[in-house]
């Protein structure tokens, strides 16, 4: 029976206070339209460069938009609907691309399928999101976050270190490019029986149409039981475990799944870049990353996603504008970032497009909240047990 | 028949105070069971040992002849025990509906890759989660109807909210319901209303375990009345027998009182 | 391993871990009060550094200057390292902290991370990103002869600089008024209103105190080591929240303790044979096994009610130990294992687990004993430690000294 049950309304129903005149306008307006725009405008710009409007420069900056929408909708599920912090994320991200490198380069002399690498690559990063939850989980929240930001450096100085395997420092060059349907094409002479993505245009639409699909089944998540079960632990982890909520297998499903979508962004960035060294997995990416997620808003999908196109695109443009050097440049941006990330918590935490659940939640001090700084590590009061979340 | 639930000596110490000493009763099928005493008593602290929030140090808690002493709460709430909280923990930022869907969590299977995928067995589960939330705020009638379903929790009336944790923890069919203070902070006429929704409770067959102040409702509901004073159990029976006993009436009003009414 | 190699490594250790002291001491003192790692403390740090350094710079001081002259050149650094990270550090607490307080948890985590990167990025626009370098001193190069070592002269202040700073500190907070308001703050912010206590003051007196220690602390490293880079204050912040977590946070000895041990863990990782280390792995796991046999069935048995203890159990106990020589020895041996044996399955999957690494990580290193960890790996030591205390025993060394709610 095709009944789509509303058990969200997708809006506050509630007046509150800090609604302006143009969210009310906004959520006047179905959702579908605003995603049916989105997809029309993201997969119509293309075509401003193929028509000669726009630079191909841009297309560059698109496609790397999109991995990072990836990235953001990744973190959200662990930050914004579990409510965990993870400072290391860009780990993840690291397992995807050197797995990719590693098994389709001239490094090892392999170049494996393009559908296998990338399944590997995810698997890869699931892996290590399991091994890293295991132990981790029953942590409270600072603490959690400080491992993960262990985690990630750990990650980056092995993979500087370990040389044999990884180059070091210099990275992984020649990635080859990927290569879809084989045998597809007529195997005429000359023409090689595949279709290679070697163009950014060709890497944007891939990028995209993994963008639309991980959204909607993100989308789909997170109103499902599932999802109800990451607000319920984040919201009152106690309450949610009385409820019948297993804490630690729900987390590390959030914490599994999260870094899944990195690695399995990893894997495509690799394909893209054709070169991965260790700079680009740095502490600073966590962080980019975390910023775009607390700008677009906290377990909001449709917020993550412009945060991750704003903070991606508009620094561009604005270098673009001021034609400033680079290196200045990098320097102010993160200046920027950082900025944004505390005003976004003192004065919207709820994000640029708030999920309608964090909203109220961000704001509010919690009383109950004031009295867990009164506790332990691990929330126990004498006598209690360690509930293992 | 053996009894829904039953403690067997059970105790408990926080640190050098013994919260819980000795502590047995037993609570048969639809029966209401209230657990009363002055603050300090135990009474909260027996409620998060059955719950699982704490291991007994020594005894055992049976729920239908299977011990359940120092399971996970998740695990206790498999078993068949729900429970409500003294200081109300509702997910406050979701709305009416969604708290009583996670009530459902335990009694529901839908995975991580059937809930991407909408499949259609995710469809029928929903749909059915969707249909037994209705029945259960049904027992509530006019309280929970049409658009209220969907105000956040936060957007309700104490009296409300009071309500809607209740029917999160009957969402899982329990075997034995823990309600802690169901009214506490409600006027008469609240409170009276709640009692008759109990009642309603125990007509539909559900076995409750209660604490509760108010001694109007205890009156009203109680098959029997547990007394509790420094983690012991002073007194068993039915209400009035519980009432006039000098060791609770001391306990509540001081050797004075108790000696009074000898 | 010679007693040459020994003495200059324990003693590079131990001036590591003292400037790690100084900077765990302000992560401690915060964690203490407000419950909340300020993330933001490493670039304090870097701020004194960098602030001494050029202030050093700009009194031109060099090798062929007048003893004089350079301790007044000194002294003026060290009023710059002290007052510039107090102001930052009350501005920041002012600014992007107390109005977060309260908030669910990880909020105010979010804002500290962001002041950090701005911070980082400030001292890149205001210094520039190349490294500040101070021209080499006289005192830079001294060294003095110690038990037959060359010992720079510079370690030896460091250490005993910290070492008397520490002292003031704990002075500070058990005997003065300011610090019984810290204490009673820590434990419980409300009650300390209400007993008149200002809080918003105490809790910006800590920060004043933390920041003015890790100004300090930068200073000495610009002294130390010539130099300073501008994200010296990721790894340094980091290292010294290691060592506070080590100690147990919350706790001032603790977070000196831990400084201390990890300073030492970081040098000795990489300065001798692993075969020598292993012997410090071996000793853990000792120490392990002393914990898990007294302590925990200390604790356990004190909850164990001596009803539960039929005459047909304590036999089938005693039955176990028949083969003892005395009747304590297995009186002694019935009630530990019976205090273990009551331990959950989890708990001790979990001591268990602990002691199976410990021994298979000594093995590893004994057959490899001549091997030297590289340099290169130097900062993961740091990092690797983190994870493995808070795996393992998150309420560190010395214990957490955050309050239990009665």
């Amino acid at each position: 029976m095709a009944i789509r049950m509303k058990t969200s309304s997708g809006q506050d129903t509630a007046p509150t206070h800090g609604d302006t005149v143009v969210q009310r306008i906004a959520s006047a307006v179905p959702g579908w339209v605003w995603w049916l725009a989105g997809i029309v405008i993201a997969a119509g710009f293309p075509l401003l460069n193929v028509i000669g409007v726009v630079e191909t420069a841009w297309l560059r900056v698109g496609v790397v938009s999109l991995i990072f929408v990836l990235l953001s909708l990744g973190l959200n599920i662990v930050m914004g609907e579990t409510g965990l912090l993870n400072l290391g994320y860009i780990a993840f991200f690291a397992f995807g691309a050197y797995t990719t490198a590693l098994l389709s380069s001239p490094k090892f002399e392999i170049r494996w399928p393009f559908l296998a690498v990338i399944v590997v690559s995810t698997l890869v990063a699931m892996v290590a999101g399991f091994l890293i939850s295991l132990p981790t989980l029953r942590l409270r929240g600072d603490y959690l976050a400080i491992v993960t930001l262990a985690f990630g450096e750990i990650v980056r100085l092995t993979i500087i270190n370990l040389v044999p395997l990884t180059n070091g420092p210099n990275g992984i060059t020649g990635i080859y490019s990927p290569r879809l349907f084989a045998g597809a094409k007529p195997a005429l002479e000359g023409i090689e029986a595949w279709f290679i993505i070697d163009k950014p245009l060709e890497y944007y639409y891939l990028v995209l149409v993994c963008v639309v699909v991980l959204a909607v089944l993100l989308t789909n998540l997170k109103n499902s039981r599932i999802g109800r079960a990451w607000n319920a632990l984040r919201e009152d982890e106690l309450a949610a475990i009385s409820s019948g909520i297993t804490a630690v297998r729900a987390k590390m499903l959030s914490v599994v799944l999260s870094a899944g979508i990195a690695g399995f962004a990893g894997s495509l960035f690799a394909y893209y870049s054709n070169v991965i060294s260790p700079e680009s997995f740095l502490f600073m990416q966590s962080v980019i990353v975390v910023c775009m997620v607390v700008l677009g808003g906290m377990g909001s999908i449709p917020g993550v996603m412009l945060g991750a196109v704003v903070l991606q695109a508009l620094p561009q443009l604005i270098r673009e504008a001021a034609g400033a050097a680079r290196s200045d440049f990098e320097v102010y941006r993160m200046l920027i970032y950082g900025i944004l990330i505390v005003v976004m918590v003192i004065f919207r935490p709820e994000g640029l497009l708030p999920d309608k659940i964090f909203k109220r939640e961000a704001h509010e001090v919690d009383p109950r909240e004031l009295e867990m700084t009164r506790q332990s590590l691990f929330d126990l009061e004498e006598g209690e047990k360690d509930l293992g979340v | 028949m053996e009894p829904v639930l039953e403690l067997q000596d059970v105790s408990m110490s926080f640190g050098g105070l013994k919260a819980v000493d000795s502590l047995s009763f037993a609570v048969r099928e639809n029966e209401i069971v209230s657990i009363i005493g002055p603050n300090g008593s135990g009474k909260t602290t027996t409620f998060n040992l059955i719950s699982g929030l704490y291991e007994p140090h020594s005894g055992d808690i049976l729920l239908k002849g299977e011990s359940v002493a120092g399971l996970r709460p998740d695990l206790v709430h498999d078993k068949g025990i729900s429970r409500t909280f003294q200081s109300l923990r509702l997910f406050s930022n979701m709305n009416v509906l969604e708290n009583v869907l996670v009530g459902m969590h335990s009694v529901t299977k839908a995975g991580p890759f059937a809930s991407m995928l909408r499949l259609p067995s995710v469809r029928r589960e929903e749909k059915a989660m969707y249909d037994k939330a209705q029945e259960i705020l049904g027992m509530f009638p006019g309280r929970f109807s049409g658009p209220r379903q969907l105000q956040p929790a936060y957007s309700l009336s104490y009296a409300n909210r009071r309500r809607l944790e209740i029917a999160r923890a009957l969402a899982s069919d329990p075997v034995l319901l823990l309600l802690d203070e169901p009214v506490a902070g409600m006027n008469p006429a609240e409170s009276h209303e709640v009692m008759e929704q109990i009642k309603m409770l125990r007509e539909k067959g559900y076995t409750i375990l209660m604490i509760e102040h108010d001694m109007h409702v205890v009156e009203g509901v109680s098959d029997r009345v547990i007394a509790m004073d420094h983690g012991v159990k002073i007194a068993e029976g039915t209400y009035d027998e519980v009432a006039n006993d000098p060791q609770v009436v001391e306990a509540y009003l001081g050797k004075r009182a108790a000696d009074a009414t000898a | 391993m010679s007693f040459d190699h020994i003495m200059s490594v324990t003693i590079g250790g131990l001036t590591v871990g003292m400037i790690y002291a100084l900077i765990a001491l302000g992560y401690t003192m915060v964690y203490g009060v407000l419950k909340f790692i300020n993330f933001a403390h490493g670039e304090v740090f870097t701020v004194g550094g960098y602030v001494a350094a050029f202030s050093l710079l700009a009194m031109g001081i060099d090798a062929s200057t007048p003893w004089l002259k350079v301790a007044g050149a000194i002294a003026l650094a060290l009023v710059a390292a002290v007052t510039v990270p107090m102001a930052l550090g009350l501005l920041i607490e002012r600014i992007a902290y107390r109005p977060l307080r309260g908030r669910s948890r990880i909020i105010p985590l979010l804002s500290a991370i962001g002041v950090s990167i701005v911070l980082q990025q400030l001292i890149i626009i205001v210094f520039g990103p190349k490294p500040v370098t101070i021209p080499t001193l006289a005192l830079s190069s001294a060294s003095v002869n110690l038990f037959g070592v060359d010992v720079r002269v510079l370690a030896l202040v460091i250490i005993a600089v910290s070492a008397a700073l520490m002292v003031g500190l704990t002075y500070l907070v058990k005997s003065t008024r300011i610090g019984k308001a810290m204490r009673a703050t820590s434990q419980d912010m409300e009650a300390a209103e209400m007993m008149g206590i200002d809080t918003n003051r105490t809790i910006a007196f800590t920060f004043l105190v933390g920041s003015a220690l890790a100004g300090i602390g930068g200073l000495l490293v610009v002294m130390y080591y010539g130099s300073l880079k501008y994200d010296a204050g990721f790894l340094y912040g980091l290292k010294a929240f290691t060592s506070a977590v080590l100690g147990g946070i919350g706790n001032i000895p603790g977070a000196v303790v831990g400084a201390i041990v990890l300073g030492m863990t970081e040098t000795y990782g990489v300065s001798v044979d692993l075969g020598f280390l292993a012997w410090f792995v071996l000793a853990g796991l000792a120490l392990g096994i002393y914990v898990q046999m007294v302590r925990v069935p200390n604790r356990r048995l004190a909850h164990i009610a001596a009803d539960r203890r039929t005459p047909e159990y304590e036999r089938s106990i005693m039955n176990v130990y028949r083969l003892a020589p005395y009747h304590g020895i297995k009186t002694l041996l019935a009630e530990r294992t019976d205090a273990l044996l009551s331990v959950s399955a989890a708990d001790a999957v979990r001591l268990m687990a602990g002691n199976i690494f410990l021994a298979v990580l000594a093995t590893i290193m004994f057959i490899n004993s001549s091997v030297r960890i590289d340099t290169r790996w130097q900062p993961v030591i740091a990092f690797v430690v983190l994870m493995v205390i808070l795996m393992f025993r998150p309420s560190g060394i010395l214990g957490e000294a955050v309050t239990e709610k009665v």
